[in-house]
């Protein structure tokens, strides 16, 4: 069964965080179609944090078709994320390779790869902005 | 709320249960020895005249009798501190302790109104103390009962024995200990409550219960019922003569027509009942100490004015003081219960 | 509409001359962890007594589940209560705090309270007085749950506890909510605390409420906006400045808003928990009126 960790200092909410180590769970083969994700007791005698919040997640993985909840038997994983075969990330993982080799090269250093990934990242995916 | 009572009371309850049997133990060790003295002393049966020379014969020769004298007075100085001892340490602490260390947080936040906690709380403990204190004034009163006897009888002048109005000895028999002790009880909670300090409400309990003992005996208890008027001829009675220079005094401690009375005041009055003082024309050659001064006065008419009370008063003095003292009792519990319901912090 | 287990209207409590708390009109919602965060001094222990029962309101009027606080041993059944440095009897053995529980509430439930003292390795034997911080705060919580409430108030409960003891108090705490989905109201100073557990918060500064909502919500409409030095006034209406800070050249302002901000002058970033708190905690801002209730139907 997965096992949730909690990242106090990411900024990203408590339940995102479960979500998105879902995500990645299903991405390296660690959970499967037909797994139990843990219950909320569960997570919360390993973490301490709000039961609501675990109640949230699941319900954000039943809302994107990767759970289910199944009432008196838990929460079960129903499918994979599309669009995530390996094929297609070793593809990106290539191309991003590349890219790192170049900007080195170009004389780049590690914090200013970083503060480009984050910028670029944010304005892709950042909440609220227009 | 009983249970928890009992529970946060068992150490105190059993050192006061130790002390109990202590003192029981003492008293019964000698209290059949006393018995035989009293029985063997002639009061039993007598009549008249012949009952106050037997009590006060057995009054003196008891006197004489190690251990009684220092069983007397450390039997009654017991009774008169246990409310004292009970109000500083069962009393004070009751719900001081509890406003001190927050504990009572603990307790109000159980399902319990603060009304029902308070009300178990005083109950339980106030009855153990009223028990405690009538316990001890009962196996004394049980023990001391020949002396209690022989003193409405006869005189002797010692502490053993002294009359029951005295001082010291109605506060320690009959049910007058029963009053003290629900006093001293509640005030002591009562200081706990207003100072939320369990040491500086020990303290003040202490000091205000003492200074109502000393001042109730001296202003209010005389007052309580109109007192009795007599007269007596100089001589006929046991007290002080006191003559310097040209002034005597005379003082009454026992009236041999009123045995087992309360002297209130005595005083000597001239023939028109007159308080005087000073020594006559007329015997002024007497010499001060020698045996001519008192006959010489008496002729001039000079008695001693008696004001007292009778010793028929005895029960309506105890259960008028102790009703007293359960009123005070119950104002100041009132009183907790109002403070404590008031909830401003 | 969501029930509410506390409502407040415009309750106030005064001693003598001061304003413990002024013009608190609150409604918490049922079965949330509700965190009541502010300086010390700034009222939170005073709500929570108004909310208990300890103390009479000056003015205004309070509700706990519905009735007046500890209106009835009925209600005082309902509620749970750990008030703070959570005191216990320092005389008595843990087994007899236990049964003084078990005698003192109707709805007890032993083999609740026997399984977490085992759980949490306490000797039933032991004095409480000799028991550590952690372990006496944990006793008391398990007082406080075995009467199985529908709503437990702590008062500062971690406060003066080493940081492993509160963790191990808040995971105990939430395994609670967890297993029974009691309601709960939680006070500290302590903002991270209150961060992994609460999904409500109330901000208390100076006796008053500075703005109250569900955690999501004061997240999702609070944003901290940079951009070039700018008059706050020119600010669209919806736009409420909680914080603002300004140099020769740039302008940084903390709104809230209902809306999504489109100005693209503006870079706008996310605000934490702590900093959304703090702003409001500061007293130099100048605040708005509190929203009505985000989250909660009025």
């Amino acid at each position: 069964m997965i096992e949730f960790q909690l990242d106090e200092t990411s900024g990203v909410a408590t339940y995102l965080q479960l979500v998105q180590q879902v995500h990645q769970a299903l991405r390296m083969g660690m959970l499967e179609p037909g797994d139990q994700l843990p219950t909320a007791q569960q997570v919360v005698a390993r973490l301490a944090i709000n039961p609501n919040t675990v109640h949230k997640a699941y319900r954000e993985l039943e809302r994107e078709g990767l759970a289910r909840a199944r009432p008196g038997l838990g929460t079960f994983i129903t499918r994979s994320p599309s669009g995530t075969d390996p094929a297609t990330q070793a593809r990106f993982l290539t191309a991003m390779t590349e890219w790192l080799r170049t900007a080195r090269s170009a004389g780049l250093g590690p914090d200013d790869i970083e503060a480009i990934y984050r910028t670029a990242f944010r304005a892709c995916f950042a909440e609220g902005a227009a | 709320m009983i249970r928890l009572t009992w529970l946060q009371f068992r150490a105190q309850a059993l050192i006061a249960a130790a002390a109990l049997a202590a003192f029981g133990a003492l008293l019964a060790a000698t209290g059949p020895h006393l018995a035989s003295l009293y029985a063997a002393s002639g009061i039993t049966g007598c009549h008249g005249g012949t009952c106050a020379t037997a009590a006060s014969g057995f009054l003196s020769k008891l006197a004489a009798t190690s251990p009684y004298p220092i069983m007397y007075v450390l039997g009654i100085g017991l009774i008169l501190a246990a409310p004292a001892i009970i109000g500083i340490f069962w009393g004070a602490p009751l719900i001081a302790r509890e406003l001190e260390t927050r504990t009572f947080a603990l307790a109000w936040a159980q399902s319990i109104t603060r009304t029902r906690w308070l009300a178990v709380k005083l109950t339980l403990t106030g009855l153990a103390a009223v028990a405690v204190t009538e316990g001890l004034s009962l196996m004394y009163g049980w023990w001391a009962a020949p002396i209690g006897q022989a003193a409405r009888l006869g005189y002797s002048g010692q502490p053993v024995g002294m009359g029951p109005f005295s001082l010291p000895a109605f506060d320690a028999h009959g049910i007058t200990p029963l009053g003290y002790a629900a006093f001293a009880f509640t005030l002591g909670v009562t200081a706990g409550v207003l100072l939320r300090r369990a040491v500086p409400a020990m303290a003040i309990t202490l000091a205000i219960f003492a200074a109502v003992q000393i001042a109730f005996p001296l202003a209010i208890r005389p007052h309580l019922f109109p007192a009795h008027h007599t007269s007596a001829a100089l001589g006929s009675y046991n007290g002080t003569t006191h003559v310097s220079g040209s002034d005597f005094a005379f003082t009454v401690d026992y009236l041999p027509s009123q045995p087992g009375a309360w002297i209130l005041s005595s005083g000597a009055v001239n023939a028109a009942g007159q308080p005087v003082s000073t020594i006559p024309a007329a015997c002024a050659k007497m010499p001060a100490g020698g045996p001519g001064m008192l006959p010489c006065l008496t002729s001039q008419g000079t008695r001693v004015a008696i004001s007292y009370q009778p010793a028929s008063r005895y029960w309506a003095f105890q259960a008028t003081e102790t009703a007293i003292y359960l009123a005070l009792a119950l104002v100041l519990a009132g009183y907790c219960f109002w403070q404590l319901n008031r909830r401003t912090t | 509409m969501m029930t509410a287990v506390i409502e407040a209207s415009g309750l106030g409590k005064a001693y003598r001359r001061t304003w413990a708390l002024r013009d608190c009109t609150l409604a918490i919602p049922e079965g949330r962890v509700t965190g009541l965060v502010g300086p010390n001094g700034a009222g939170k222990t005073t709500l929570l007594r108004l909310a208990t029962g300890q103390l009479a309101p000056t003015r205004g009027t309070i509700s706990v589940l519905g009735e007046p606080p500890a209106a009835s041993p009925a209600q005082l059944a309902r509620v749970g209560f750990v008030a703070q440095e959570t005191p216990v009897y320092a005389r008595m053995r843990v087994a007899d705090h236990l049964r003084l529980g078990a005698w003192l509430n109707p709805g007890w439930d032993d083999e609740l309270a026997q399984r977490r003292i085992g759980q949490l390795g306490l000797d039933p034997r032991q004095r409480a007085g000799s028991l550590s911080g952690g372990q006496r705060a944990q006793l008391a919580l398990t007082l406080a749950l075995a009467k199985r409430p529908e709503l437990l108030i702590l008062d500062e409960p971690v406060a003066s506890l080493d940081p492993l003891a509160r963790r191990e108090f808040l995971r105990s705490l939430m395994e609670a909510v967890a297993e029974h989905g009691t309601s709960v109201v939680l006070s500290s100073h302590l903002v991270t605390d209150l961060e992994r557990v609460c999904d409500y918060l109330i901000v208390l500064v100076a006796s008053r409420v500075r703005t109250a909502g569900e955690v999501s919500a004061l997240l999702a409409s609070h944003y901290r906006l940079s951009g070039p030095r700018r008059d706050t006034g020119t600010l669209p209406a919806g736009q409420d400045v909680i914080e603002e800070s300004h140099t020769d050249k740039q302008s940084t302002l903390l709104v809230r808003t209902g809306e999504p901000v489109h100005d693209p002058a503006w870079a706008v970033t996310p605000v934490s928990l702590e900093e959304l708190v703090i702003a409001y905690m500061n007293p130099a801002n100048d605040l708005p009126a509190p929203r009505p209730q985000l989250g909660v139907a009025s």
